[in-house]
């Protein structure tokens, strides 16, 4: 009975309404993570639970909705499940990615990163020869390796692999001696020398004063203090997802060439992309088994 | 057969020059080092590719520098070459200085230098690095042991001879130590010293051997960077070390040894070991070098491009070529040099300073060719290149901190018996 209401209370919504939702749903995600990082502070004073605590409301499953509100779902599906029943994968399809580095921006808004720190680059290859030639365009976030090379190398076990593959780094125990930088063979880790972008002028911008709020925690910048002085890398907005959000870059992808989601999950976007023959992972023959997957 | 001494004798003002200079330069150093300790890693010209720069270098240098002169210390002590005894506790000093350098300049160049205790508090088996701190705890052990039974007999009998702070100073090192005041109790007491110092001398081999080893170890082990991904990486650190400590062996006991009749053979053997070891860092090198281009791995390529013709090819072709191998090496073989204690010194001290461009090629170059094909050029940031030049804080503090351990290696040099006192009371006349 209940079931069939709802069918026909969506049948007598017209088209345009249903946009107009979907449209302020995928709104709402955009501003989500501004709204909530007020709130964030307050949430890190409790103990960082692995529940989320408030999952942003989406509009009822539509066949060919918008690939952030489905992997939204994903995402909410998926943090039902215990941490270590969640396997966190990233999939870019080149041939989407126009090279707007709007997600390197982006991440870089999110985490208030330093100059000398970037999470997610965007490499650029030239193929071909004038006048027959084009662009490729890779982003490069941190590849969360399955088996990854930067954490055994930590003297002081400062960095590790989380149950959900999310390889982290605590701020407060990393001594900064970047052997874990050099140890990795993509390059993703930088480290925060404490610089500002806007060093120099008459006054440092505020914004790139203001907290960032990595692994549920609010990092103020000032001094010499963590995460100044230590080794940073991308963790997937590990802060987002774990409260339903998408990671900021994929989020912010204007071609939606980014998808994020859980590989545990048979009905999850991600699962669908990466099972395919076109999908490929970066330098496979070190054994490192990335969980960023490149179709092409 | 023998070689000629060369009178060097130095003119009266030389050694309160040469403090002058040395303390503005140590002060020099302190400052910088208080500069980098207030503004961070940001006085720095590192980057986030090339996170590892001019301080890694000397840490390693140093290092090198003290496992070699430990070894050097063993000839006599372990494997009886009691022809070079007279360099036993100079080299077991340098050995102990360097070994301080290595750890200033390591302890700098972490980010959070106030967390370095964690080292151990957050010990982890995983890491070459962790164990690399784990064995130096050993190593310095060994050496300051080693050290204490060597001198104990002169460091008391100086504690009764010397008087005000020198004679506290004395006190206070030999840890109340009674001075053996008859022959026979000087021999029992000798006897006694030379068999732990020789326990000591053995345990500190293998320990010795996995310090430098182990700092190697610590580049071999990143399999990201093939130049650094190899076997031989640890032997040639240990080859290295071995040849900088005999040539600084070489070229103290060449200008600061006791000019006595063993002084000539005592420099030549040193300089024949710096020879020795040169000659097969060089080999090492030679395969290492021969291997990776036929291997061809682009990325492995590229580091040797960058060594041999980058932005600093002298570093390899004066710094490590013409000044730490072929200068050196000629210096000690060609018959008109060898007989020269001067020149053999002179051998030394260019193989010793010319080996600091062997530790920057070994790790700088590495870091400078990006992992990933366009990584260099995807975000335009100073702290995002993949171009690495000291910045003037970090030569200040590392000329600064290398003429601090200078310093007070001198200091050591002066006050500490390093060459036998009661040894020479008691049994002066059996030799």
């Amino acid at each position: 009975m209940v079931k069939e209401k709802g069918e026909s209370v969506e049948q007598q919504v017209g088209r345009r309404d249903i946009l107009a939702k979907i449209a302020s749903a995928v709104f709402a995600s955009l501003v989500a993570p501004a709204v909530l990082s007020e709130t964030a502070q307050a949430a890190t004073e409790q103990q960082p639970t692995q529940q989320t605590p408030k999952l942003p409301e989406l509009p009822p499953p539509k066949p060919d909705e918008d690939p952030l509100i489905r992997m939204m779902r994903d995402l909410q599906r998926a943090l039902k499940k215990p941490l270590e029943k969640r396997r966190w994968v990233m999939v870019i399809d080149l041939r989407k990615c126009v090279g707007c580095k709007a997600c390197t921006v982006a991440c870089i808004v999110e985490n208030k990163l330093p100059p000398s720190v970037v999470y997610r680059p965007v490499l650029e290859e030239e193929i071909g020869k004038y006048p027959r030639v084009t662009l490729r365009f890779l982003p490069r976030p941190c590849l969360q390796c399955d088996n990854p090379p930067c954490t055994p190398v930590c003297p002081v076990k400062a960095t590790w692999k989380r149950p959900d593959g999310i390889v982290v780094i605590d701020y407060e125990a990393c001594i900064g001696c970047r052997y874990c930088i050099t140890a990795c063979p993509y390059g993703a880790r930088s480290f925060d020398f404490g610089d500002y972008y806007t060093e120099g002028t008459p006054e440092i911008a505020p914004v790139e004063k203001a907290p960032s709020f990595e692994y549920h925690r609010t990092w103020e910048r000032k001094g010499n203090e963590s995460p100044i002085g230590n080794a940073r890398k991308c963790h997937f907005c590990l802060h987002l997802i774990e409260r339903g959000l998408l990671p900021q870059c994929v989020t912010t992808c204007i071609g939606r060439a980014t998808y994020f989601g859980d590989a545990n999950d048979p009905e999850s976007l991600v699962s669908e992309l990466i099972n395919k023959p076109n999908a490929f992972r970066l330098k496979e023959d070190l054994g490192t088994e990335p969980k960023v997957y490149y179709l092409i | 057969m023998q070689a000629t001494t060369l009178p060097i004798t130095l003119p009266r003002w030389a050694k309160p020059a040469y403090y002058v200079v040395v303390g503005f330069l140590s002060l020099v150093g302190v400052v910088a080092v208080l500069v980098r300790l207030i503004y961070g890693m940001k006085v720095t010209a590192l980057t986030s590719p090339i996170p590892w720069g001019m301080w890694v270098v000397i840490y390693i240098y140093f290092i090198g520098l003290s496992v070699g002169s430990f070894l050097m210390s063993t000839l006599v002590y372990v494997f009886g070459m009691h022809r070079y005894e007279k360099v036993g506790r100079m080299a077991l000093l340098s050995a102990l200085f360097a070994l301080f350098g290595g750890m200033l300049f390591i302890w700098i160049d972490l980010g959070h230098p106030e967390r370095f205790w964690y080292i151990f508090t957050r010990w982890s088996p995983t890491s070459v690095l962790a164990w690399e701190c784990f064995f130096y705890l050993f190593y310095i052990v060994a050496i300051l042991c080693k050290l204490w039974f060597l001198m104990r007999c002169d460091l008391a009998s100086l504690a009764e001879s010397s008087e005000g702070w020198r004679a506290t100073f004395y006190r206070f090192v030999s840890l109340g130590f009674r001075c053996p005041k008859t022959a026979s109790e000087w021999q029992r007491c000798h006897a006694q010293s030379m068999r732990v110092v020789r326990t000591i001398g053995i345990i500190g081999i293998p320990i010795a051997i996995a310090v430098r080893g182990g700092t190697g170890a610590i580049f071999a082990v990143v399999a990201a960077k093939p130049y650094w991904y190899t076997a031989l990486f640890p032997i040639i650190f240990l080859v290295s070390a071995l040849a900088s400590g005999a040539a600084l062996m070489a070229f103290l006991y060449a200008f600061f040894g006791k000019r006595d009749e063993d002084y000539p053979e005592i420099v030549k053997g040193m300089a024949n070991f710096a020879l020795l070891f040169l000659t097969i860092d060089m080999l090492l090198m030679a395969a290492e070098f021969l291997v990776g281009f036929y291997g061809r791995i682009p990325e492995h390529l590229e580091v040797y491009r960058q060594i041999l013709f980058g932005p600093f090819p002298y570093t390899f072709w004066l710094g490590q070529l013409f000044f730490g191998t072929i200068l050196p090496v000629t210096l000690i073989s060609w018959k008109r040099t060898r007989q020269s204690v001067f020149w053999l010194g002179v051998a030394g001290l260019s193989a010793v300073v010319g080996i600091v461009a062997v530790w920057l090629n070994l790790v700088i170059p590495a870091l400078v060719v990006p992992v990933l094909k366009g990584l260099d050029k995807a975000f335009f940031q100073p702290r995002w290149s993949f171009y690495y030049f000291p910045s003037f804080w970090e030569w200040a503090s590392t000329v600064g901190l290398i003429a601090l351990i200078v310093l007070g290696f001198s200091i050591a040099y002066e006050l500490l018996p390093v060459f036998g006192i009661v040894e020479e009371k008691f049994s002066g006349g059996e030799r």
